[in-house]
């Protein structure tokens, strides 16, 4: 089936099959390998995308249910030199260890910073809910989108 | 941005990982790719125990796509271990925890993979299990390894014996005998093993793959392929976790010997459900203690049995027990001692390294042994350990004197107007 979609901006027509999954499509056919693949029944947000707005778990969602909407990966996001505020805080807080996590936690802080510039710790810690980290217990985390709040702020 | 906040002593500093990890362009070992590569997969044992009759491989071998379907019989030396080679590559014919891989099926797509996979057939009798180390320790039982093990499960046994437990049984007035457990546990590291192995420009295997131990690594794929080690190189990618996970080798030969096979670039990606199969877990440790005081709240004696089920293959148990059974008395000085740690072969998953490496487990039975015997005495928790915590100059169960720096009595104090009401209870 042909589906077509924005990611990152650019206009993306595809040949894809039906069990395929948005994840599959992003890391296998247009090699954004920053979104990971954790469990695969999106338990661990590892694969967390923002699709028109709004945080999915690129497992979850079929190639052709991503079919004529807006997809923004880690790949949309800074550059060297021009990091996202989110990206930033991440790197000063010490929020980065393994990394697997880190562009599922990244998106989804941005996803909620869009929508709310001034969340509280309370709606942090929940936009932050479906997003599994083993290495850092979270602290770290929870003070980046913190931190890169204040930054979007000013 | 600097790369160093504040003075170079004190200042924090960026991880230089970092910034190819919030970007996402750190490549894990599923993120790497060669042109024409395959993908395999593991057929695995769904029996905890069982011999294998046969195996009936046609229907996979000519199912689309398929490349090469491998057994035991291709690899050239069939074991790999950290400690022994006593755990297979691919099971030839005892299959000793459920996830035991037994054939290794390749073919040019995942899904091609899987489903040549979903068509071999492999007739296993079912064998009784021994699940229990305490059952799995007793002479009668049948043994698991008797090539590599011998006749007797246990592939550990460490005594830590000091002083003169009669002695201090006579001395003590106060006694808590208990049993103790914890649980199996598993790593659940982000990032599933994922393994490319191909033969590079100069003919050498090539291994990239996220491993907390490369060359070890080179060593036993080395080994099992019949290969020189200058033939292998393996190439630690971004590693998703490991928390002592992935010191075994999991689908590092299997991809290896694919790739050797067939002379094509190889992609092994495990599933969650893969990956459990497919790793070392924490030791789940049985403990009985019993422990001896003074009315004045000074231990005098302490017994400990501790069995830990090493699972399946050896891995690290012979490291973690050990471990066990010198942390035994947890930071607190006991005159006389006796410690048997054991490591004991079942049918469980395998289990080794984890986080504190048998240290951890201990933990559960010397704490609670000082809160009975703190409410045995009518002391507080925090004053019974007082009395008895290592300072300069105390003496392990091992015989090591603490000549130099020792905070537990620092912390100790430091600690204690963060606990609340710390009474007898």
């Amino acid at each position: 089936m042909k589906i077509e979609l924005k990611v990152n901006g650019v206009d993306r027509r595809l040949e894809v099959e039906p069990e395929e999954r948005l994840l599959d499509i992003l890391r296998e056919r247009l090699h954004l390998t920053g979104t990971k693949e954790g469990c695969g029944e999106g338990e661990c947000g590892a694969c967390t995308v923002i699709m028109d707005g709004k945080t999915v778990n690129s497992c979850m969602v079929l190639a052709g249910q991503a079919d004529g909407h807006a997809v923004t990966t880690i790949e949309g996001l800074g550059k060297r030199g021009s990091l996202h505020p989110v990206q930033k805080a991440f790197l000063e807080e010490g929020a980065v260890q393994c990394g697997f996590c880190t562009p599922g936690m990244v998106l989804s802080a941005k996803a909620l910073l869009d929508r709310n510039p001034h969340p509280g710790k309370e709606e942090i810690a929940v936009a932050m809910s479906g997003n599994l980290c083993r290495c850092t217990g979270y602290d770290r985390i929870l003070k980046a989108v913190e931190r890169a709040a204040g930054e979007v702020e000013q | 941005m600097n790369d160093v906040i504040g003075g170079t002593v004190g200042g924090r500093v960026l991880r230089e990982d970092a910034w190819g990890k919030v970007l996402g362009q750190a490549a894990f070992p599923a993120d790497v790719r060669r042109e024409g590569q395959i993908y395999a997969v593991a057929v695995r044992s769904p029996h905890a125990h069982a011999r294998i009759r046969g195996l009936r491989l046609d229907e996979a071998r000519k199912a689309e796509g398929v490349v090469a379907v491998l057994t035991s019989a291709d690899v050239p030396h069939n074991g790999h271990g950290v400690l022994y080679r006593d755990q297979p590559v691919l099971v030839a014919d005892h299959v000793r925890m459920a996830g035991d891989p037994v054939v290794l099926v390749g073919a040019e797509t995942p899904a091609q993979a899987r489903a040549a996979a979903g068509r071999v057939e492999v007739d296993y009798e079912v064998l009784p299990g021994l699940f229990d180390p305490e059952e799995a320790m007793k002479e009668e039982a049948p043994a698991l390894h008797p090539e590599i093990h011998g006749g007797s499960n246990i592939v550990y046994h460490l005594p830590v014996y000091k002083g003169d437990t009669a002695k201090g049984w006579a001395e003590a007035e106060v006694t808590v005998e208990r049993d103790y457990q914890t649980q199996m546990l598993d790593h659940a590291f982000l990032q599933p093993e994922a393994v490319l192995a191909y033969v590079d420009e100069r003919g050498h295997l090539v291994v990239e793959v996220a491993t907390q131990y490369a060359h070890y690594d080179r060593g036993e794929i080395a080994h099992a392929l019949g290969l020189k080690f200058n033939q292998v190189r393996v190439r630690t990618r971004s590693v998703g976790g490991a928390f002592g996970g992935r010191e075994d080798i999991s689908l590092q030969i299997m991809a290896a010997l694919m790739a050797w096979h067939t002379q094509r670039p190889v992609k092994m990606e495990n599933t969650r459900e893969e990956s459990f199969y497919s790793h070392s877990k924490r030791h789940p440790m049985r403990m009985h203690y019993k422990t001896g005081a003074t009315r004045a709240g000074k231990l005098t004696v302490m017994e400990a049995r501790i069995v830990g089920d090493a699972g399946a293959y050896a891995s690290w148990s012979p490291n973690i027990l050990r471990k066990a059974a010198i942390h035994a008395t947890g930071p607190y000085e006991i005159p006389h001692v006796r410690v048997d740690a054991y490591a004991v072969l079942t049918n469980n998953p395998y289990t080794g390294a984890m986080r504190g490496f048998g240290a951890a487990q201990p933990v559960l039975a010397y704490e609670s042994q000082m809160d009975l015997l703190a409410r045995e005495l009518g002391l507080s928790p925090w004053e019974v350990r007082l009395r008895n915590i290592y300072r300069a100059g105390s003496e392990t169960a091992t015989g090591q004197v603490l000549s130099g720096s020792v905070g537990m009595e620092e912390c100790l104090k430091a600690v204690k107007s963060y606990l609340g009401e710390v009474s007898g209870r």
